[in-house]
């Protein structure tokens, strides 16, 4: 070790209590931009790498079953095949284990070639009978383990070899098939030969930019495969982000705001200690050290210093973050971010010691640039006001605390902006909550703007729009129709007359409203399984056999179906809408009673249904997970508002001591210290409130909410209660930081601050 | 009757051999209406007198009663009450708040202990009485080291301690300045109040009433021999 390293050191343990505040500081610092890095990459970029790591193909195709050899034969021509492996899918199968059972197993029993997924734990299939690979989610419900058996309806028990994972659909229990793998080899050496019917292909591009010419050629060689589906991995990824895509994206970019303020609070931390050692770098210069030398010291003890306690902070997010991350990664059949990961923290490791190094070094020249009799004196403090002005603040106690804590403006604005951003994010962060609430129960969420449903003819609809608190009222028709262009693709047409965004309007994706009866908006399931863009026709085989078609002319994020909708006006359904599943949709006036509206829909002789529902996830695991990743997210957020408050009053008392110990002098005890440092803690946490108030309603949640705006209708907007809550929040951060610092002034000797001038 | 009666004060600093006693066995009186300057070189301990008569330090050995107080045996507490009710202080740098004007100094006491009313009616005669009612309304940095000083006094002088301490009030200022200080204080015991105060100013001995100083940790009656000469002028 050098011997400025040596004498760094030194430096630091001699001043072991404000070394070990600073090294908190970049704790608390570290420890979100850890969580920040962990979150983001971790959903950033999880699909793709457990796309990779489990071999996804490119395209998974479904159909009726269908011999292995047909299948193959127009598989094989397919252009830009790279290869290719056949399953065959058998759904409501029998599944017992000695931790749960379900009568809703889907069993994939695979051939030789390319699997598809990964093998996490044991050992893959081998080909003998009486082995059985078993999907992470269900291992993790059921308690299974490798060697342990599952059975299985008509084939008796299995043993478990390995557990698998594959990202291509939600896992279970948020799916609700549990999904285990058998051998076709092993089905064979057991049972005999059992036919050969496939129905799943797996295909995997050479150049899967290119998938597109690939499925066009497949469209045109699958005559005769009945219900034939396409998923590709971006169809995939679309289903799994109906699951969780609205909550991963706003995390992603909640963890990008907090890492923009992890970087703001650093180089406040490391300014901070560089005002609050103003003194030395005056006496260090008298003694005749060079500016170069003296901010040397200073940025090679602020490396000192950040290294170990940015590798801890780093350490202490990461960990915090990784439980809950990797909960709802295992929820969505995905991987673990892994060593690529820690490569990230590292990286960030390196930049939070150039950061408190930068923010150390800029400061201590500006300090060393300073005559050293001026330097000695501190810090400088004071209005520098030539000619008073009458102050707005209060006189007494509190007021005296907001003076001085006003007197330093650039600091008093860069804590401002920290606690400010991060009540912006607390705010924002409610609001998800909130809205994970929402998307179990409130229709809204997912497009759907009416809230009540009835049963009655059509004819009902104008009486219904007389009814007090009714906003609007008008037959929803819904028809399950087919692809006619051979292909067998179930769909579903949903009818309003008139404009349906009255009463359901999912996020255009792409082109427009439907405005004539000969248009169609489709959901995105839709388009990506039949190829449909504006423009495209959409041929629909009504249940009465009858073909009617209609021109695309938008294509919209549906969740409902699978994204496999489309929205016309009924005029084209003609007969078809007698047999149709119709009611009627009814939408509220804000603050309408549902229960006196309800009553008057029983009078009018229209039988009310139950409330329109939300979204599809009603899974408390995972909801709860999600909820744990955000309570870590709010509780590291919270330490670091309790840290840049009590860094902010402690560099306050401490560059006031004078003035504090002749207050001390004067009879002031505890109390009344509180007081002064509640004063300034209430001007910063009112002024941090405002500001993150501003930021939530003006910036972090319209840019989330558009974000969002991919998935649902998610207006996001911190209600009063949430408002409540994080006012509340801060004036305890602001009691806790006040009693503290006070509590720390009043032990020190008043004659020590009386000399500090 | 003594209002300060100090007896046997012991005060060291440091440890091992850099040990310092500074007040070693030091004993001292002050009645009500006297001027008591305290002299001596420089760090003789004559500001720590002042801080263990005032209850901003404590000592290791020896009994102090201000004003029928034992200050030797309070908690922080008692000591905090102490000097809110029995003593005022005034410095050598005046320690005004930068951010508030000469009054608004004047009266933070009054305000920070709640009884605003009976103080700021009391700060403001204090600042006619001191002159200091055309600056009142400027800020420290405004006002020159005399004005400076005066608004300090009053700010001792709100809360009407029995007693008031000043350390060098006089150590910043030119003499013109100075000597008004000094003849401020002098008012400031002839209305009933007892004065301690620590110079190195011979002209201090001119408003004194009794000259002490500090010599080996003892309090010696009279000047040191150097200011002999000017404390006879």
């Amino acid at each position: 070790m050098s011997a400025a390293a040596r004498a760094a050191i030194s430096r630091l343990r001699s001043r072991a209590g404000r070394s070990l505040l600073a090294a908190a500081g970049i704790v608390a610092a570290a420890a979100m931009l850890g969580t920040a890095i962990t979150v983001s990459y971790a959903f950033g970029t999880g699909f793709e790498r457990s796309a990779e790591r489990a071999d996804l193909p490119d395209v998974i195709a479904r159909f009726e079953e269908e011999q292995l050899s047909d299948v193959d034969r127009r598989v094989s021509a397919l252009p830009n095949l790279a290869s290719r492996s056949y399953r065959l899918e058998a759904k409501g199968i029998d599944l017992a284990a000695a931790g749960g059972a379900s009568e809703r197993g889907a069993v994939h029993i695979v051939r030789a070639g390319r699997r598809g997924y990964a093998v996490t734990e044991g050992r893959d299939l081998s080909g003998r009978s009486g082995e059985v690979l078993v999907e992470r989610g269900v291992a993790a419900e059921w308690g299974v383990e490798p060697g342990e058996e599952i059975s299985v309806e008509g084939l008796g028990p299995q043993r478990v070899v390995g557990i698998s994972v594959s990202p291509d659909n939600v896992a279970f229990p948020l799916s609700s098939d549990p999904r285990i793998y058998l051998a076709h080899e092993g089905l064979v050496e057991s049972y005999g030969p059992y036919g050969a019917p496939v129905n799943m292909a797996l295909v995997w591009a050479n150049d899967p930019a290119r998938i597109d010419v690939t499925l066009e050629q497949a469209r045109a060689v699958s005559y005769g495969l009945e219900d034939l589906r396409f998923l590709t991995q971006g169809g995939i990824r679309g289903l799994i982000d109906q699951a969780a895509g609205i909550v991963i994206a706003l995390l992603v970019a909640f963890s990008l705001v907090a890492l923009g303020s992890a970087a703001l609070m650093l180089a406040a931390a490391a300014r901070a200690e560089v005002e609050r050692r103003m003194s030395t770098v005056g006496v260090l210069r008298a003694l005749g050290f060079s500016r170069a030398g003296v901010v040397g010291d200073y940025a090679l003890e602020a490396t000192l210093l950040a290294a170990p306690a940015g590798l801890l902070g780093l350490g202490l997010g990461a960990l915090a973050a990784l439980g809950p991350t990797t909960g709802v990664l295992e929820s969505l059949n995905q991987m673990s971010p892994g060593v690529p990961l820690v490569g990230l923290l590292a990286l960030a490791l390196v930049g939070i010691v150039a950061v408190v190094a930068g923010a150390t070094a800029w400061p201590a020249w500006r300090a060393a640039s300073r005559p050293p009799a001026q330097a000695m004196r501190g810090p400088v403090v004071g209005s520098g006001r030539s000619a008073p002005r009458r102050s707005l603040l209060p006189g007494g106690a509190l007021g005296l605390g907001m003076r001085l804590v006003a007197a330093r403006r650039a600091r008093l604005a860069g804590t401002v902006a920290v606690l400010g951003a991060a009540t912006g994010l607390v705010l924002l962060m409610l609001s998800l909550a909130s809205v994970l609430e929402r998307l179990q129960s409130d229709p809204g969420v997912i497009g759907k703007r009416y809230q009540l449903t009835a049963n009655g003819p059509a004819s009902l609809a104008p009486a219904i729009r007389e009814i007090r608190g009714v906003a609007a009222a008008a037959p929803r028709y819904e028809v399950e129709a087919a692809d006619s262009f051979e292909l067998g693709e179930a769909m579903r047409l949903i009818a309003f007359p008139g404009d349906h965004t009255v009463f359901e309007a999912q996020p255009l994706a792409e082109g427009r409203r439907v405005r004539g009866d000969a248009e169609a908006e489709v959901g995105v399931g839709l388009a990506d399984t039949l190829g449909l863009r504006p423009g495209s026709v959409l041929p629909a085989q009504l249940p009465s056999g009858a073909e009617v078609r209609f021109r695309v002319v938008g294509i919209v994020r549906a969740l409902e179906n699978e994204g496999r909708v489309a929205y016309v006006r009924p005029r084209r359904l003609a007969g078809a809408t007698s047999g149709a599943d119709r009611t009627i949709a009814i939408r509220l006036e804000p603050g309408a009673s549902r229960a006196a509206v309800t009553d008057a829909l029983d009078d009018l002789g229209a039988l009310p249904e139950p409330a329109v529902g939300g979204a599809t996830t009603n899974n408390a695991r995972f909801l709860g997970t999600l909820a744990d990743m955000l309570r870590a997210v709010a509780a590291v957020n919270g330490l670091m508002c309790l840290y840049a408050l009590v860094q902010a009053l402690a560099l306050t008392a401490l560059e006031r001591r004078p003035a504090i110990a002749v207050l001390r002098a004067g009879g002031a005890g505890r109390r009344h210290l509180a007081l002064v440092f509640g004063g300034a803690a209430a001007l910063v946490v009112a002024l941090a409130g405002a500001l993150g108030l501003v930021l939530e309603r003006l910036l972090l949640g319209p840019a989330v909410t558009e974000l969002a705006a991919d998935y649902a209708a998610l207006p996001l907007r911190a209600g009063a209660g949430s408002v409540a809550a994080v006012i509340a929040g801060l004036a305890a951060v602001a009691l806790v930081s006040s009693a503290w610092v006070g509590r720390r002034v009043a032990r020190e000797p008043v004659v020590a601050g009386l000399r500090a001038e | 009757m003594s209002v300060v009666r100090a007896r046997g004060l012991v005060k060291a600093f440091g440890g091992g051999r850099a040990a310092r006693r500074v007040l070693d066995g030091a004993d001292l009186d002050v009645e009500l209406g006297e001027v008591v300057a305290v002299l001596g070189r420089s760090g003789s301990g004559k500001s720590t007198l002042l801080h263990v008569v005032g209850g901003l330090d404590r000592v290791e050995g020896g009994q102090i009663e201000v004003a029928g107080v034992r200050v030797d045996r309070q908690g922080e507490r008692g000591l905090t009450r102490f000097r809110r009710r029995h003593v005022g202080f005034v410095f050598q740098f005046f320690h005004l708040v930068p951010e508030l004007t000469g009054e608004e100094n004047v009266l933070l006491p009054g305000r920070l202990h709640g009884d605003s009313s009976a103080a700021e009616r009391r700060g403001r005669e204090l600042i006619d009485w001191l002159g200091l009612s055309e600056v009142a309304n400027r800020l420290p940095q405004t006002l020159s080291g005399g004005e400076q000083q005066r608004f300090a006094l009053a700010r001792a002088l709100v809360g009407d301690p029995t007693v008031l301490l000043a350390d060098e009030p006089t150590g910043n200022l030119d003499a013109e300045s100075g000597a008004l200080v000094l003849g401020l204080l002098r008012d400031v015991a002839d209305s009933g109040r007892a004065v301690l105060l620590v110079t190195h100013d011979p002209e201090a001995a001119a408003v004194a009433d009794r000259l002490v100083h500090l010599e080996d940790g003892r309090l010696v009656p009279g000047a040191p021999e150097p200011l002999h000469a000017a404390a006879a002028r």
